[in-house]
């Protein structure tokens, strides 16, 4: 016995590395997926903190590369960008990107255009020529300038919003309440919008836009901006006061929306509202242009 | 008696720190990888207690370890070197050398540091290396590791030992 102890305590340094090594190998066989054991890996808070640092202190170290590849980005980007500027420059169509495709616009240029008087009219230098009729939507980079009223061969005349004869029908874009858009004489960026019902949720900043209920806009074209809630003068509806988003004073370029109204819908309304003037003639119109629904009247 | 191991706990942390930081991102020749970890303890003294030696070749290796998610390969082989190296140490005494000599340049002499160096890391790589490997398929690339990382990890030791002995040396004739 007492030879026995005598051997362990000459020769402990044998058993203390039978059990270190018995320890690590333990570790490497039962992790060897050592995702068990998050206390020995990278994975534990302490490392994980020592990493976190070292990388924060090592990401100067890139900079320099991150440097030229944002660098090779902005380039890219702001050749891009030109390239956009040069394709909006010639479409005149700046802030439509949402228009879908379908519609064909005419970009024209305004010749005349009055400001301050309550039935303020736009000329504009594109007419039946160009395939502009009356009631075609006019808009511009910013938003809806007007509808078209009177066509000559190659001018337009075209109603704005500020007219006081104008009324284009719109909605709140979170809401989806529809009013329509009403312009008094005063200021030419703003405009009223009436008929909002009273449990309307209205708020300050909403995006007016067209609703798609009349036959001239599409629908969710930008109008203008509520500034100001009130009430209407009968007390049952909200007026709002609406910031124009086109800017009239400075307005030269605007395109025309030609082919949007359709002919089988502008039939229809127009029989459905005068049934017993309906003949056969104009049933026969209507089927005709059933046949072509995409047609624009011409 | 704790002035030694508050040095030794400083020189494993400044070990660690570079092992994890430099060392750990050499990949010569793409798997060639120096471990470092291992002049912790090839500086212990002739005639240090066996155990001591053992439990901080076994904390080294451990350490290294959970840096490197290499569980169990290091602290295995650290343990493992701490166990061989007095008995290599012993080969290497010369004998006319204190009884606690510490190897350096000095005492063993330059080709034999070098040597005994050598011999220490060429067990650590070995074991390392098989450990990580575990087989002996690809056996031409584990020698290749085992071999070059020996042969980096000496060339590293001893520009470290040659800073610190400059270092000495200065403070000696200061």
């Amino acid at each position: 016995m007492r030879a026995l102890i005598d051997l362990i305590i000459q020769k402990k340094h044998w058993f203390v590395f039978i059990l270190l090594e018995v320890i690590s190998l333990a570790f490497l066989f039962s992790h060897n997926g050592y995702q068990k054991s998050v206390y020995f890996t990278t994975a534990n808070d302490v490392v994980g903190t020592t990493y976190n640092v070292i990388s924060s202190i090592t990401s100067y170290l890139h900079l320099k590369e991150e440097n030229q590849a944002l660098e090779a980005k902005n380039q890219y980007l702001r050749k891009k960008l030109l390239e956009m500027q040069q394709q909006m420059a010639q479409d005149s169509v700046k802030r439509m990107p949402a228009l879908p495709l379908k519609y064909e616009l005419v970009s024209a240029q305004v010749v005349n255009m009055t400001l301050h008087k309550s039935n303020n009219l736009i000329t504009i230098n594109k007419g039946e020529a160009d395939g502009i009729r009356p009631e075609m939507g006019v808009i511009c980079s910013q938003g809806v300038v007007g509808i078209v009223y009177m066509t000559s061969r190659h001018y337009s005349i075209v109603i704005p919003l500020l007219n006081t004869n104008s009324k284009v029908s719109c909605r709140l874009r979170h809401s989806e309440y529809f009013g329509s858009l009403i312009w008094e004489r005063g200021y030419a960026n703003i405009a009223y919008i009436t008929s909002i019902p009273r449990h309307a949720p209205v708020k300050v900043k909403e995006i007016v836009e067209t609703n798609g209920y009349s036959d001239v806009f599409p629908a969710g074209l930008p109008i203008g901006q509520v500034v100001r809630i009130g009430d209407s003068s009968d007390g049952m509806s909200y007026m709002l006061k609406v910031r124009l988003f086109t800017n009239f004073t400075t307005l030269r370029e605007v395109s025309v929306i030609t082919n949007y109204t359709s002919a089988e819908r502008h039939m229809l309304e127009e029989i459905a509202q005068n049934p017993e003037k309906a003949d056969s003639t104009m049933l026969e119109q209507l089927k005709e242009a059933t046949e072509k629904p995409d047609n624009p009247i011409r | 008696m704790s002035s030694i191991y508050i040095s030794r706990f400083f020189r494993l942390l400044i070990l660690l720190f570079f092992q994890v930081l430099v060392f750990n991102h050499i990949h010569l020749m793409g798997y060639i990888t120096p471990l470092v970890m291992g002049y912790m303890v090839v500086c212990f003294r002739h005639n240090s207690s066996r155990i001591s030696v053992l439990t901080w070749g076994f904390i080294t290796g451990l350490l290294f370890d959970i840096f490197s998610n290499t569980a169990g390969m290091a602290s295995a082989s650290c343990t493992l070197i701490a166990m061989v190296q007095p008995l290599i140490l012993k080969m290497f005494t010369p004998r006319d050398a204190a009884d606690d000599f510490k190897p350096s340049f000095l005492t063993l002499g330059f080709w034999n540091y070098i040597l005994y160096t050598f011999l220490v890391m060429l067990i650590l790589h070995g074991a390392f290396y098989l450990l990580d490997a575990f087989t002996l398929a690809d056996w031409i690339l584990t020698l290749t590791s085992i071999l070059g990382g020996s042969v980096l990890t000496t060339i590293i030791i001893v520009f470290i030992e040659l800073l610190v002995h400059s270092k000495q040396k200065k403070k000696h004739h200061a």
